[in-house]
């Protein structure tokens, strides 16, 4: 690899869906020159943008998947993760964070800062991702960048400035005002390929001033020198992109940028932008954990000639079988050497390495610090590190949120059954938060993840991709079941009704815990229950929390303490242990008031001032909490908590109470125990299945 | 009543009444002054803390932050004030409860006006059946504000039957309190005032002063010394 690594930029672009951003990908890989025409979502030539690799997409005119692109500009060597919007899919946006350095937030000119937008941005603060904002479709009725810029400030909390006028808005936006140099530039050509520079149209020579000074005035925060050539009117252009860095890299400043990306207005300006203000790989720090040192933190370097260390973030099928996404983030990964896996320290051999276009690729020999590739070859999933000879290093793990809505997936016939396995496969190795069990009692295949419609994704590249026709079950909410005090057990197994015996005694007690799902103590002392009989126990009652005595839902939050016990010489065995302590944990759990969680989500809803009364009703009438809400000019906002269970539905509630003005988002925030009445009605529910299988 | 019972040993409101100096009263206004940084929200979170766990609604409204952002306060000062009285474990009970009883209402921009804030607490009532005793209004620009517009504040306050708190910067530079008066701007509307308390930061600490109580103007050093993060009472208070 040529290039060096002060200009490597991955970066992402971010964003509320519809905002433009799969238009605002194509243009880039236009005008870089990695596409040779442009093609629009659901464009009239019927071939969708490319970044829209997969066939769904292109029909819902959405990005589900995050591809990766690479291209060059002026120089600089841009890798580019296109991230889907929808909350559904946070996992593919987190993933993709994880690998960034910096990001485009793109917003609309028109609709302006959205719920969806102050998901993904909260989403960048975790992961401290450098931002600029791009301010997208000006060129539309109502388009009003100042007002968004505003809302940047007042919603986001961005210390948000612009860099750029726009000359004319609506039908009559024509190209900005570069701030910085204080010129005018226009898009001309078919597709905006060239630029024209030219003085600031006279009307808005004051306003870009004011403007100017204003930008000034935000970045010499940033630099003393600028402070200085301010002060003695000496502020020259370069000064004020090295202070602007400076905020940006210190993710104190959000540089706002405007333009078309369908009108092609705006985008090359936008990418130097990218080259000028947004990190490099050098630039954040690294840290990755060193597994045989109990996890300690160890800081990596964009070096290429230190340690290798690859994080596999994102996996795909392509046509040479399964294609792995890596930035490595320290040392160099070269065809046919020889890494190890973080997870199970197992040898692998790099086989083919490639650059991604999304559907093109090219071989390379060799990937270098901070940089991001393909590869093939390789099976592992997603999440996965893999290191060079030296320490065990790891990359922190992710952030895998729980899964809260599950269906059954029922395949039609073998052959739906053969590619569904297959396809379930493939699904769970790519997305942590998608996953499959099968239920021992109804034989049936349950899929769980982040929401409805992120189940009704996956049904449907089942039957897409895989050809894998499969009926699905009513979704099912993941309740959970817990104790709130402590219960205790005193258990004998006895069996001796012919050949060897059973025997064993357990005694101890259950207590609730917070910090962890499950969590054994032996407290055994004499040995009144022998060493090796204990891992049986511990066995025991991890087997008897995955279906709780309630309602038949795994439970979590449980400390087991074993006191005391007793074996026999003859009788006693491990089997006789583990039926023992299940049967001690089924004792126990009933006498600590068990009780049933549900998960609870975070809803925003959105909308004219006026349906206020109206997004309040459809949350009281759903065992809302409402939390809080906020009054933006004509807007409002209100923030809530409501079950899961009672989420079924809502969007199209919400759409008649409001005359379809209102949206909202939601995702998961956290398990709660659930009244009294919603407990007697699943208990209930429960019992009546119980009875209609015993009777089968 | 809380279901969970805490003892509210480091609430300034609980030293306040003791001393003679209770909540302002339905229909009246409790005044919260201090420089800039000194922590007036953190004073009012502790006031709203302690009308929620003695089971009072509290409806907060800024003119500046964020629903969560003010949420945050909230979780951070319970916590503070749990793990002083070891009961950290009553956290997610106690979280739950207040946020049935507390309702967070935030303005983006200019968008705060009296009538804006009456339609916003009526709705509150009339659909959620929301019912505030006290309303903590924060991050008010003092600049701008005024006797007339004190006093239509105060009457909203007044029809639905709340004690208004509400927090005032004062200026470190200008004019300072004449004598017998608040500091500036509050001097301005001091006759609308039913309570006025200061914050005034000392080596590391906050004094609490009482400047007026009722028609009554005082300087009186309460010996109160608050911790500057979450105002709370610092344990082992001066005398």
């Amino acid at each position: 690899m040529s290039h060096e690594i002060q200009r490597v930029r991955n970066i992402g672009i971010s964003a509320h869906i519809d905002s433009g951003k799969t238009t605002l990908t194509e243009r880039i890989l236009f005008y870089a020159q990695k596409i040779h025409a442009i093609h629009d979502v659901k464009g009239k030539d019927g071939v969708g943008a490319t970044m829209d690799h997969m066939e769904l997409e292109r029909e819902r005119g959405i990005t589900i998947t995050s591809a990766s692109t690479y291209l060059e500009w002026k120089d600089y060597h841009l890798n580019v993760i296109d991230t889907p919007g929808h909350v559904d899919f946070t996992i593919e946006v987190e993933r993709a964070l994880r690998v960034l350095d910096g990001a485009i937030l793109v917003l609309c000119a028109v609709a302006g800062v959205q719920s969806q937008s102050i998901t993904v941005d909260r989403q960048m603060r975790r992961y401290n991702v450098p931002r600029i904002a791009f301010i997208n479709k000006c060129d539309r009725t109502g388009a009003n960048p100042q007002r968004v810029a505003r809302a940047l400030r007042d919603k986001l909390n961005h210390n948000a400035v612009l860099m750029q006028l726009p000359i004319g808005l609506e039908v009559d936006h024509e190209g900005v005002v570069d701030l910085v140099e204080m010129k005018a530039i226009y898009f001309r050509g078919d597709n905006g390929e060239t630029i024209e520079e030219g003085p600031i149209p006279a009307d808005l020579q004051v306003e870009a001033e004011a403007a100017r000074a204003t930008l000034i005035d935000a970045a010499s925060m940033f630099s003393d020198d600028l402070l200085e050539a301010a002060l003695e009117e000496t502020v020259t252009p370069e000064l004020i992109r090295e202070a602007v860095r400076n905020g940006v890299l210190s993710l104190e400043m959000t540089p706002v940028f405007v333009g078309s990306a369908y009108k092609n207005k705006g985008v090359q300006p936008l990418l130097d932008a990218v080259n000028a203000y947004l990190p490099s790989p050098l630039d954040p720090p690294i840290e990755a954990l060193d597994l045989e040192n109990d996890n300690a933190a160890v800081s990596l370097e964009s070096d290429p000639s230190k340690q290798t260390v690859v994080y596999a973030f994102k996996l795909e099928d392509g046509r040479y079988g399964q294609l792995t996404f890596v930035r490595v983030y320290q040392g160099t990964l070269a065809k046919g050497d020889t890494v190890y896996r973080a997870s199970t320290g197992k040898k692998i051999k790099i086989g083919r390495l490639v650059r991604i276009h999304a559907d093109d690729m090219e071989d390379i020999p060799r990937a270098e610090a901070g940089d991001i590739v393909g590869l093939f070859g390789i099976d592992c999933h997603s999440g996965e590190t893999f290191f060079g000879d030296g320490p065990r290093l790891a990359m922190t793990s992710m952030h895998v949120p729980a899964a809260v809505i599950s269906l059954s997936v029922t395949p039609v016939d073998s052959k739906a059954q053969n590619n569904m396995s297959k396809a379930l496969q493939r699904f769970t190795k790519e997305d942590p938060t998608f996953r499959v069990r099968l239920d021992p009692e109804s034989g049936e295949t349950i899929v769980s993840g982040m929401g409805e419609l992120h189940l009704e994704i996956y049904v449907e590249r089942m039957k897409r991709e895989y050809k894998a026709e499969v009926e699905t079950g009513a979704p099912q909410v993941a309740y959970r079941e817990a104790i709130s005090q402590r219960g205790e057990f005193n258990y004998v197994h006895k069996k001796q009704t012919g050949g060897s015996g059973q025997y064993a005694k357990v005694v101890g007690y259950l207590e609730p815990i917070d910090e962890a799902e499950y969590e054994f103590i032996d407290k055994i002392k004499g040995g009144n229950i022998p060493t090796e009989y204990i891992p049986a126990c511990d066995k025991g009652f991890q087997a008897a929390m995955e279906k709780g005595r309630m309602i038949g839902f795994p439970v979590v939050g449980i400390r087991a303490v074993l006191l005391d016990g007793n074996s026999h010489a003859v009788d006693s065995s491990d089997m006789a242990f583990m039926v023992a302590a299940r049967s001690a944990f089924r004792q126990a759990f009933t006498k600590a008031r068990p009780r049933i969680l549900e998960p609870v989500m975070k809803v925003e809803v959105e909308g004219p001032g006026e349906f206020q009364g109206a997004i309040y009703r459809t949350l009281m009438q759903r065992r809302g909490n409402v939390l809080g809400s906020t009054e933006d000019g004509g807007f409002a906002r209100v923030e809530a908590e409501v079950p899961l269970a009672e989420m079924f539905g809502y969007s199209t509630d919400l759409r008649s109470e409001t005359q379809g003005k209102a949206e909202f988002t939601m995702e998961f925030a956290k398990y709660a125990p659930a009244p009294s009445e919603v407990t007697k009605e699943l208990r209930e529910k429960y019992s009546g299945q119980v009875a209609e299988e015993d009777e089968k | 009543m809380s279901e969970v019972m805490i003892n509210l040993r480091r609430s300034p409101r609980k030293l306040l009444e003791r001393d003679g100096h209770p909540g302002p009263g339905p229909g009246q206004l409790a005044l919260i002054l201090a420089r800039a940084g000194v922590g007036k929200t953190a004073f009012l979170v502790d006031v709203g803390l302690d009308a929620l766990l003695s089971g009072q609604k509290v409806l907060h409204v800024s003119l500046d932050s964020t629903v969560e952002r003010v949420r945050t306060w909230y979780d951070d000062i319970l916590m503070e004030m749990l793990r002083s009285e070891k009961k950290l474990e009553h956290a997610s009970a106690l979280e739950l409860e207040i946020e049935k009883r507390r309702h967070i209402h935030t303005y983006v921009g200019h968008s705060f006006s009296t009538e804006r804030l009456r339609d916003a607490i009526a709705l509150l009532r009339d659909v959620m059946h929301f019912e505030p005793a006290v309303i903590l209004l924060d991050d008010v620009n003092a600049d701008t504000l005024t006797a007339e517009k004190i006093e239509s504040v105060k009457a909203v306050v007044e029809e639905f039957g709340a004690e208004l708190w509400m927090a005032c910067q004062t200026f470190r530079e200008g004019p300072q309190a004449e004598a017998g008066h608040l500091p500036p701007p509050a001097d301005q509307f001091e006759d609308q005032v039913d309570l006025a308390f200061q914050l005034i930061s000392q080596d590391r600490k906050v004094r609490l002063h009482v400047l007026k109580d009722g028609s009554e103007m005082l300087d009186e050093d309460l010996h109160i010394l608050l911790d500057p993060k979450t105002q709370l009472v610092t344990v082992g208070y001066s005398t």
